[in-house]
């Protein structure tokens, strides 16, 4: 696979128009690798293909919103959510992308036992044999468990967690759908995040990422795998998931290119059974 | 440093009865930029506005906080006032200490503590206040009457009597809506048609009433005083600047289809008018019932018309106009009782008829030209029963509201049979008889003394035997069971919302309730207004009423055009959403939120290191918003504001209370 992939990537160099092509690179450790930004044909050579390929390729491609070239990214299917997501959300343009999508085979990540979607939803190339896939009876067991808890339970359960949190925001800067110019977190004359380092001021990150993106979560676990403090972030946003699911119906998130954030739109026939 | 200047209103007792307003005064002085406070007993009089303006001199004050009623009530007022004075009238705050505490609570001691906590959050925002400036937009002076009925006729030769140009849309072939189908009109037993038809000619011959009928609106664009609305006139296949409407095609055409203007009751050909009176007096091919159009075959219409007005090529039509206001007066349809009322045969009796096609049988232009007949055999009733509040008043089945013309059409009808059918008998089955119109009650007491029956309960079966319609039901009054034997049971059936309402609301921009009804500015003081600026409403599609409020709304929603079309520009808000375009990342949620459409994605040059790129950010439309707020929410950066509760503004307030 790993050779189909370096091909895919030279052929898209041999077309010259793609600029650069994001994939991933063996570092000196075996059971880690790190972001990969080929420029040229050369580069190819550095890409791997392994089950340590744990990073999303497609948030970069944010930090380069008007490219000279296209960007190329090798997708798995959670990054071709990413990519899916970031494009309805208007933050990146179809046209400057090229995106090699590859049948992903499951990653040394615990969210990779959950995922539904293994195989891109949208690519240029499609490498690999796509699978039948279903959404796994696992997908709210942690949100359930959470929610079995008694109220006091709950709250010192996340006290607990919010106590331990730094703070570093590692889990919105990775997030495919945090794609603001700048965060609310970071403004400090409106006052929204308070800059202390408590557990009220924590819990008030977390709540507020939870619904700015809750509506929007491509369940990648990206936010959970770079927290450095283990916190279970990613059943918040489930938590929302199952909510929204339970109200209106399944709902997966990134699927398509054009696909509204569930509690961002305004439809005259919603559900009003609090009116 | 900013100079504050507090004035607390005592409104008679309204406010001063529960709240120490001399405390309120007192303890406003303490506030941080406060250098002036004091009561007054009303501070929206002559005198009160006058002792703000002086106090404003004298203590040089650059801001001003009046605790008094709600804003709604007053704040117009005091931003009026401030325009004498060196103050910008947007660095106002009003602490709405009557509706939301003197009104609202009973301690005195709690609800004072409550007032001066709410003149402290207004004067911790009033600092905040920057002065905004309204701007003038241009106006069309035009006006859209979208439907034709009663409600739409009246608003158009209103407004066009008044000398502005207006466009009446109607989606039949004809105007008259529901009033010319009906016979005669209580309390005064009027014939509908004389007094309306008069009203559908003016229209056709007022100079300043372009008539569309067979169209209906497709798109809107624009905000007020600036309307680009799209209309779609429906291919008529009949050329009518040439037809004379002399009417030989309709009496040859082959084809016969149900009458939708007969209610079923008779029918009618593929070409033709609406009804005789219809205006423009001029007939339309139905495509959906013309052999031509549907099979190539006929075309017996076209060979005989003297003019050669067929066209079976006619295609619709898309027309782009330019309007300074819109009246939607849609109207209303009945409801579908069939599915909701099996148990009165859910249609399957021909002899259960509506009160609209009870006033097709009566009305002398009807298919039985006035002979109350019955639909299934053509004899005359002897015993008739009225079925009042199916649909209405049903919550569980229908709706839950009272459609309030029934009572009295009810009343009407029953009338109309004992006076048409010598020895008749009516039994009306009701829930409570409601009159409340200028000589509705003394109509109502007539039918009784003429001998209508009233029998207070529903019915709860229909059933048919020997020809008869067996109608059981329950005297509530007596607490016994009855059996009626009728010849014919008429339902007084519940008003709901035309279709496509929902669709023409979406399109305006304009709120419609559960029900589908339009919901007006205010239900007391804007009740001709929509939340849309530049968008009235007239008529039955606001909610159930008979004709002389329909009528009365109509001319009340002309006079809002009017005074709107009579300026040449209007002043705009200046209290609308703000983009931030450096934040804006262009994700465009706050456009699908926006109620009114007001905002669009732009691209806007920026550079970005070396070069120029084309971003794309949010652009408010200020003609259009109406600063709801919506787009705020939305926002996850930030980066929009409602000038005038700018999001500083609101956390300065909450932390004056809580911190």
């Amino acid at each position: 696979m790993i050779n189909e992939i370096k091909n895919a990537c030279l052929k898209a160099f041999e077309s010259g128009e793609v600029g650069y092509i994001i994939g991933w690179q063996a570092t000196r450790f075996a059971d880690k690798t790190t972001p990969l930004f080929m420029r040229s044909a050369e580069d190819v050579e550095k890409l791997v293909w392994n089950k340590y390929c744990v990073n999303s390729t497609a948030k970069y491609a944010l930090e380069d919103k008007y490219p000279e070239k296209k960007i190329g990214i090798i997708l798995r299917g959670c990054d071709s959510r990413a990519v899916a997501r970031m494009i309805s959300d208007k933050q990146l343009k179809r046209e400057n992308l090229y995106l090699i999508g590859v049948v992903c085979d499951g990653k040394e990540d615990p969210i990779c036992a959950t995922c539904s979607h293994k195989t891109p939803v949208i690519y240029d190339v499609l490498i690999g044999q796509p699978t039948t896939e279903e959404i796994s009876p696992e997908r709210f067991a942690e949100v359930e468990k959470i929610a079995a808890m008694t109220p006091d339970e709950r709250y010192n359960y996340w006290a607990v967690q919010y106590d331990k949190c730094i703070r570093c925001y590692a889990c919105r800067n990775v997030c495919p759908a945090c794609n603001c110019v700048e965060c609310y977190a970071d403004q400090y004359r409106t006052g929204w995040q308070g800059k202390a380092h408590n557990r009220a001021e924590n819990q008030v990150y977390g709540l507020t990422r939870a619904y700015h993106v809750g509506d929007r979560c491509i369940e990648c676990g990206q936010c959970e795998r770079v927290c450095p403090m283990n916190l279970p972030i990613m059943s918040q946003t489930r938590k929302m998931l199952k909510d929204i699911n339970d109200l209106f119906g399944p709902t997966e998130c990134g699927l398509t290119i054009e696909e509204a954030p569930v509690l961002g739109e305004y439809d005259l026939n919603d559900r009003e059974e609090f009116m | 440093m900013s100079r504050v200047g507090v004035f607390v209103c005592h409104c008679g007792t309204n406010i001063a009865q529960t709240v120490d307003v001399e405390r309120v005064a007192e303890a406003a002085k303490s506030f941080p930029g406060v250098v002036y406070s004091s009561t007054y007993k009303y501070m929206c009089s002559e005198p009160g506005q006058a002792m703000i303006k002086e106090t404003i001199e004298k203590e040089n004050l650059d801001r001003i906080v009046i605790c008094s009623c709600t804003p709604r009530m007053h704040e117009v007022t005091f931003r009026k006032m401030l325009k004498g004075t060196k103050i910008n009238p947007y660095q106002l705050e009003i602490a709405n200490i009557r509706e939301q505490c003197s009104w609202v609570h009973t301690d005195k001691e709690k609800a004072t503590e409550k007032a001066i906590n709410l003149a402290r959050m207004s004067v911790a925002k009033v600092l905040l206040n920057e002065p905004l400036h309204t701007s003038s937009i241009p106006i069309t002076k035009r006006a859209l009457v979208i439907g034709g009925g009663i409600a739409g006729i009246q608003a158009a030769l209103d407004i066009a009597d008044a000398g502005h140009e207006v466009v009446l849309v109607e989606k039949e072939s004809s105007i008259g809506g529901k009033m010319a189908m009906l016979d005669k009109t209580f309390p005064t037993l009027d014939c509908s048609a004389c007094i309306s038809t008069p009203k559908m000619v003016d229209v056709s011959q007022h100079p300043n009433i372009t008539l569309m009928t067979s169209s209906e609106i497709e798109s809107v664009g624009g905000y007020v005083g600036n309307f680009d609305v799209t209309i779609r006139q429906k291919a008529k296949y009949v050329n009518h600047d040439i037809c004379t409407g002399c009417g030989l095609c309709e009496t040859k055409c082959p084809t016969k289809v149900i009458s939708e203007f007969n209610q079923g009751l008779a029918k009618r050909p593929a070409i033709g008018k609406m009804y005789a009176q219809a205006v423009p007096a001029k007939p339309v091919i139905d495509p959906n019932a013309c052999r031509k159009l549907i099979d190539g075959k006929c075309g017996l219409c076209a060979k005989l018309c003297p003019l050669g007005c067929i066209n079976f090529e006619d295609e619709d039509k898309l027309v782009t106009e330019k309007f300074g206001a819109i009246v939607v007066a849609t109207g209303y349809q009945l409801i579908e009782w069939g599915e909701l009322y099996p148990e009165y045969g859910g249609g399957k009796y021909k002899d259960v008829i509506t009160g609209l096609q009870f006033e097709r049988l009566v009305n002398a232009s009807g298919p039985s030209e006035g002979h109350i007949l019955r639909p299934s055999d053509n004899t005359e009733p002897k015993t008739i029963v009225i079925i009042k509040c199916v649909g209405s008043r049903d919550p569980k089945k229908g709706k839950s509201y009272c459609s309030r013309a029934c009572c009295m059409y009810g009343a009407k009808h029953a009338h109309q049979i004992l006076d048409k059918i010598p020895g008749a008998k009516v039994v009306t089955f009701y829930i409570d008889v409601r009159t409340p119109g200028k000589n509705y009650e003394e109509f109502y007491d007539n039918t009784r003394h003429d001998g209508a029956i009233y029998v207070r309960g529903r019915v709860s079966k229909i059933y048919e035997e020997d020809g008869k319609l067996i109608c059981l039901g329950e005297d509530s009054l007596l607490a016994r069971k009855v059996a009626v034997k009728a010849d014919m049971v008429v339902l007084e059936t519940a008003m709901v919302p035309a279709v496509g309402i929902r669709e023409l609301a979406g399109m305006l921009g304009i709120a419609v309730d559960n029900h589908g009804w339009v919901t007006e500015a205010h239900p007391k003081l804007r009740p001709v207004e929509t939340q849309t600026g530049g968008v009235f409403l007239c008529g039955v599609c606001q909610g159930p009423k008979d004709i002389p409020d329909t009528v009365a709304q109509a001319g009340a929603a002309a006079s809002k055009v009017i005074g709107l079309l009579n300026k040449d520009s209007m002043e705009t808000s200046p209290m609308i959403s703000k983009v931030d375009e450096s934040k804006c990342a262009g994700c465009g949620f706050c456009v699908k939120m926006c109620p009114y459409k007001a905002i669009t994605l732009e691209d806007i040059d920026v550079r970005q290191g070396p070069k120029t790129v084309k971003k794309t950010v949010a652009k408010i439309n200020g003609g259009l918003c109406q600063g709801c707020g919506a787009c705020n929410v939305a926002c996850r950066t930030g980066c929009i504001e409602l000038l005038g509760f700018k999001n500083n503004q609101i956390l300065e307030e909450v932390d004056s209370l809580c911190l």
